[in-house]
């Protein structure tokens, strides 16, 4: 009984130790509870209030792990979430990726102006929630929490998705990702149960979880492995486990769907990182190899099928949900090239995706809300209306091919370089595949990202319009495609921070 | 003088900025500004050109004049150790002639520029940036600097093809940017390989403590770190891995275990991997010379591409191709560069018949130029795959009078075009009736391209022609067979060239019934005699002195077919006996 109590103060000591690390964490909570009570209220004055206080509540965040303490290394929370750089920096890009995804909304007709008010609280409260769900993904430690942080996440996303209920599509692409969601969260849970039926424990961090599994039956292993694998897939639309990205993307509202080509994508593959670490050790990896074939397989995959498939798309929204397929398969592929240092190469890359996808988000809901652009064809001459949108637009689609002078470059240089180390050191085939394909597959996307520079600029409009853009729209596209060009120019402003929090 | 190569660079690229902040309808001025910040880059390319010392000695590693060198990017990867990107520019022979010759043809593409209308300031704002990134390409010595420009290259052509070309012009673009860019990321591969394998011992000296930080390594501390490094002794962590192309041309440089190091023994497809990685790179830049097989994009480009573009793409941005390769290539993988020499030449030989021939069928005038390029530029690979001094010469020569005279024909084609709205050698007879100084300029033009005694392109040609001829003495490359029907192009470039004079100009004046309507044929105006007149003179100017421009290139090819040969040979053991256990 006393054992019991002692364990019990312990317990709960520990809990209050590591409860300082987490309050972003509760910051988010606290606006979340504040947003959705505030919500009751009908006046319009405390409606038009929201979007601001969610931006404040993100905000804050991002301030606070930017100047906050420094990292600590251990585990809190009874083993189940570390707060080191890593989480630290991915917390300050998913902050980062949900200002983005206000700052969008603010600008979405469709959500601000037709809803009067209605139903605003609770999305952007979600908003908050799936932002918490991504920072609980990039600490956790232990399969579990993982399962948990990626449903809070998982949830959230259904239901942003059908945000705009009215709308047919919307309401079968939410439906969809449910079904898929679903399903992969079972296989996931499947596979994790699997995982601690052979080693009893559920935190993948420790040595003794691997070394347990070493001593299990292999074919189980990889099984578990591909099961659980299955889930994570999903949350970063990696092929084959993609086929909800277009539909989603089709019909979720803009914003929504930056933040789905980023946040869940980055969180998904900080999750895959942790996993994988221990594959960093030789003699552990030695023993997996049909794991990394797996994933080494995916990769491949993700890689073809997004830049393949995005050749035949003719909706922008569908070009860019392969897009986004494809740059899970860079980093994916990132992820393989073991004892290559890769958390800082893979971490630079992310923060690029994320201002190259918002900004041409933002584009594309400009565009969709202005000019009813809902195919390629429709951007026809409009290069020529309204240039300077035109000029950004092409900032970013170059970025995402990765031609300099654009950060885009920057991050597939740091990637295929990691991937070319991992190659000389260890000379497994597959990572030479991998690269060569990856390099590649860069000519077939500029083929299609150029579609949208080639309607909107050499292709000629007939009609005449007037066309015009706000300031703040403008003033927001220049805002993300600034660090285009910076990180392009200095990266090593980036990557010395990168390093420092990660040390 | 300390900073004329920057200035060189980026002159063009303040003229943009200054056409970006001015008003749209101020057409004129912004023409007029564009024609400035040309012609100071013309200047300083001149002043470049009389300031540089052809007599210094250089041997591909050193002897650079007029160096920059800046830490420019900087951050370490852990265990890897530092990368560092610098902005190293700096001047050689090889470089200076490709200098003065995008100095003059920028100002040339100007004049001919004068005429457009549509959307002027997005023309001039995308022709100054690609002459900051021609100039770029030609001025970097560090391969990522070099990489930045060559890719920046193909944006504002693409546009420039794509928004002010002819009826097929969205095609042409987009093979255009396809081709160069699938050629730009084979040369990626290899620059990543490259750069992962080289390391900086001058840094690194500053990194290890051999030296103080930012004192200047001496050839002792040099020869110590590189020793070290082949013994392995150097960490991980203290290894400054560098883009440096210098740098890259030392098998010393190059990590122990590190798969493009001349001992690492790996194989690929059969074929040692340094040898893989030169193929590679060796094509990206053959897409850019062009050469047969991967040609086919050139005639469409230059087709559909207004005048002023074709001739920079002709005289200018096809030189970036053959420049790489004397630049990067062969320094860098010597061993492979001896050992694909006959590939080298052969391909080049086959460019100049083939393209000889696709010459002779052409009916539109711009297309038989084109190909004629291909043919031209089928002399610059077998130059340069004889190794021999006069076969290297003779490749730079072929690359600078090609690029007057190339300029001279797209022009003359243009002139044709801008009256009779067409170009067909069929519509046209007996031209030389209504214009008279116009078919002197066509001769002059056509006699200098195939290489009449007295212009630049004869110059070229004979020492490329020597050169491949003394090839199995002197250097042991190539066979003469090779040589021998490459002499059969030039008789094909007679061909072509007379009957379409021929065709064109003589006899009784008659045109096309349909284009007569349109048509309005007079003589050159005051505009096309200012473009034509130096171009011409440039290119008797140096068919008579070519010492003005062999003296000046004379101690690079030296230093640059010693480097070749010399390591090459020592390489190209070190290759083949580590892949036989």
């Amino acid at each position: 009984m006393e054992e019991q109590a002692a364990q019990l103060t312990q317990a709960i000591n520990s809990i209050f130790a590591g409860a300082g690390t987490l309050l972003p964490e509760f910051l988010l909570t606290g606006f979340f509870l504040l947003l959705v009570t505030l919500d009751l209220f009908r006046s319009k004055t405390i409606k038009r209030l929201l979007p601001w206080l969610a931006l404040t509540g993100l905000f804050s965040t991002v301030i606070l792990q930017v100047i906050g303490p420094p990292a600590s290394e251990g585990v809190q929370f009874l083993n189940l979430l570390r707060s080191d750089g890593l989480a630290r920096y991915g917390s300050i890009l998913f902050g980062v990726a949900g200002i983005s995804t206000i700052l969008l909304s603010l600008q979405n007709q469709k959500i601000e102006k037709r809803k009067q008010g209605e139903g605003r609280g609770e999305y952007y409260a979600l908003l908050l929630m799936l932002v918490l769900g991504l920072n609980l993904m990039a600490k956790s430690v232990n399969l579990l929490m993982v399962f948990l942080a990626i449903e809070v996440v998982s949830i959230a996303s259904y239901i942003l998705t059908i945000t705009l209920k009215e709308e047919k599509r919307a309401v079968e692409a939410g439906l969809k990702y449910v079904l898929y969601g679903t399903l992969s969260a079972g296989v996931m849970l499947y596979g994790m149960s699997f995982f601690y039926g052979l080693t009893g424990s559920l935190d993948y961090t420790l040595v003794s979880f691997w070394q347990s599994l070493l001593e299990a039956n292999p074919l189980m292993v990889t099984v578990a492995a591909i099961l659980v694998f299955a889930g994570f897939l999903f949350k970063i639309s990696a092929a084959p486990f993609h086929f909800w990205a277009p539909d989603v993307y089709q019909g979720a509202p803009m914003p929504v769907v930056a933040l789905f080509s980023t946040g869940p994508k980055m969180a998904g593959i900080l999750v895959i990182l942790r996993f994988v670490a221990a594959f960093a050790d030789p003699s552990i990896a030695a023993s997996f190899a049909d794991i990394q074939l797996f994933l080494g397989v995916a990769a491949l995959a993700t890689l073809a099928v997004g830049n393949l498939t995005a050749l035949w798309q003719r909706t922008p929204r569908r070009l860019m949900a392969f897009s986004s397929v494809s740059h899970a398969g860079f980093l994916l592929m990132a992820l393989l090239a073991f004892g290559s240092n890769y958390t800082a190469s893979v971490l630079f890359y992310m923060t690029v995706l994320l201002f190259m996808n918002f900004g041409l988000f933002l584009f594309l809901q400009i565009a969709e809300e202005e000019w009813q652009v809902k195919k390629l064809e429709d951007f026809q001459g409009l290069g020529k209306l309204v240039p300077f949108a035109g000029i950004m637009a092409l900032l970013y689609l170059l970025s995402l091919t990765g031609l300099p002078p654009l950060a885009g470059f920057m991050g597939k240089l740091l990637i295929f370089s990691n991937v070319w180390e991992a190659y000389t050191s260890s000379g497994q085939t597959m990572l030479l595949v991998l690269l060569v394909a990856g390099i590649l597959l860069t000519g077939v996307a500029l083929f299609y990202y150029i579609k949208i520079p080639y309607y909107l600029f050499l292709k000629r409009n007939q009609t005449a319009e007037n066309l015009v853009i706000s300031l703040s729209n403008k003033l927001l596209l220049v805002f993300f495609g600034l660090p285009l060009l910076v990180l392009f120019f200095k990266p090593d402003l980036l990557l010395h921070w990168i390093e420092k929090l990660l040390a | 003088m300390d900073f004329i190569l920057s200035g060189l660079i980026f002159t063009p690229l303040l003229a943009a900025l200054v056409v970006l902040l001015m008003p749209i309808r101020l057409q004129k001025p912004m023409k007029g500004v564009a024609l400035l910040g040309t012609l100071v880059q013309m200047a300083l390319s001149v002043l470049l050109y009389l300031g540089f010392d052809g007599a210094a000695p250089a041997n591909g590693q050193s002897g650079y004049q007029f160096v920059e060198k800046l830490d420019w990017i900087s951050f370490s990867l852990g265990s890897l150790g530092r990368f560092q990107i610098e902005y190293f520019v700096g001047v050689d022979g090889v470089s200076i002639s490709m200098v003065l010759l995008t100095g003059i043809v920028g100002v040339i593409g100007v004049i001919s520029s004068w005429t457009i209308t549509k959307n002027v300031k997005g023309y001039f704002l995308l022709y100054l940036l690609l002459m900051t990134s021609v100039m770029g390409c030609f001025l970097a010595l560090d391969f990522f600097l070099f990489y930045l420009f060559f890719e920046f290259m193909l944006l504002p052509m693409y546009f420039l093809i794509g928004i002010w070309g002819g009826p097929k012009r969205e095609y042409a673009a987009i093979k255009f940017f396809i081709y160069t860019l699938v050629g730009s990321l084979f040369i990626l591969i290899v620059m990543i390989g490259l750069y992962t394998s080289v390391i900086d011992p001058q840094a690194t000296a500053w990194q290890m403590n051999l030296i103080g930080q930012g004192m200047p390594a001496d050839a002792n501390v040099i020869l110590q770190v590189q020793q070290m490094l082949q013994q392995g002794v150097i960490s991980g962590a203290d290894m400054v891995r560098t883009f440096s192309i210098p740098a890259m041309m030392e098998p010393a440089n190059f990590i122990p275990g590190s798969l493009l190091h001349v001992l690492s023994g790996v194989t690929l497809f059969d074929l040692p991997i340094r040898f893989v990685a030169f193929l590679l790179v060796f094509a990206g830049f053959l897409i850019k010379v062009p050469s047969v097989p991967v040609h086919t994009w050139l005639p469409d480009a230059h087709v559909e591409a207004p005048t002023p573009i074709s001739v920079l793409l002709a005289a200018i941005l096809l030189k970036v191709g053959g420049y790489g390769l004397i630049r990067i290539v062969y320094p860098v993988f010597p061993d492979a560069g001896a050992y694909f020499a006959t590939l080298v030449g052969g391909l080049g030989v086959l460019s100049i018949i083939y393209g000889a021939l696709c010459a002779l069928a052409m009916n539109d005038l711009k297309k038989l130029i084109a190909y004629s390029s291909v043919s031209h530029m089928g002399f610059v690979l077998l130059g340069l795959a004889s190794l021999t001094a006069e076969g290297v010469n003779g490749a730079i020569y072929m690359m600078f009078s090609h690029g007057i005279i190339s300029a001279m024909l797209f022009l003359v084609v243009g002139v044709i075009y801008d009256r009779a709205h067409d170009r067909m050698i069929l519509n046209f007879r007996g031209l030389a009736k209504r214009m008279p100084a116009y078919t002197a300029f066509v001769v002059i033009a056509f006699f200098a391209s195939l290489g009449l005694p007295g212009f630049s392109g004869f110059i070229a040609e004979l020492l490329v022609l020597l050169g491949s001829f003394s090839a199995p003495e002197a250097t042991g490359m190539l066979p003469r067979w090779l040589a021998m029907v490459a002499v059969i192009g030039i008789l094909l470039a007679a061909a072509y060239y007379l009957w379409a004079l021929q065709r064109m100009f003589f006899g009784k004046y008659w045109i096309f019934p349909e284009l007569r309507e349109k048509a309005n044929i007079f003589d050159l105006d005051r505009r096309e005699y200012l473009m034509l007149v130096p171009l011409a003179i440039l290119a008797l100017l140096f068919g008579i002195f070519p010492h003005l421009l062999l003296d000046k290139i004379g101690m690079a090819v030296t230093g640059f077919t010693e480097l070749v040969l010399l390591n090459g040979q020592e390489q190209l053991n070190m290759v083949l006996s580590s892949i036989i256990p």
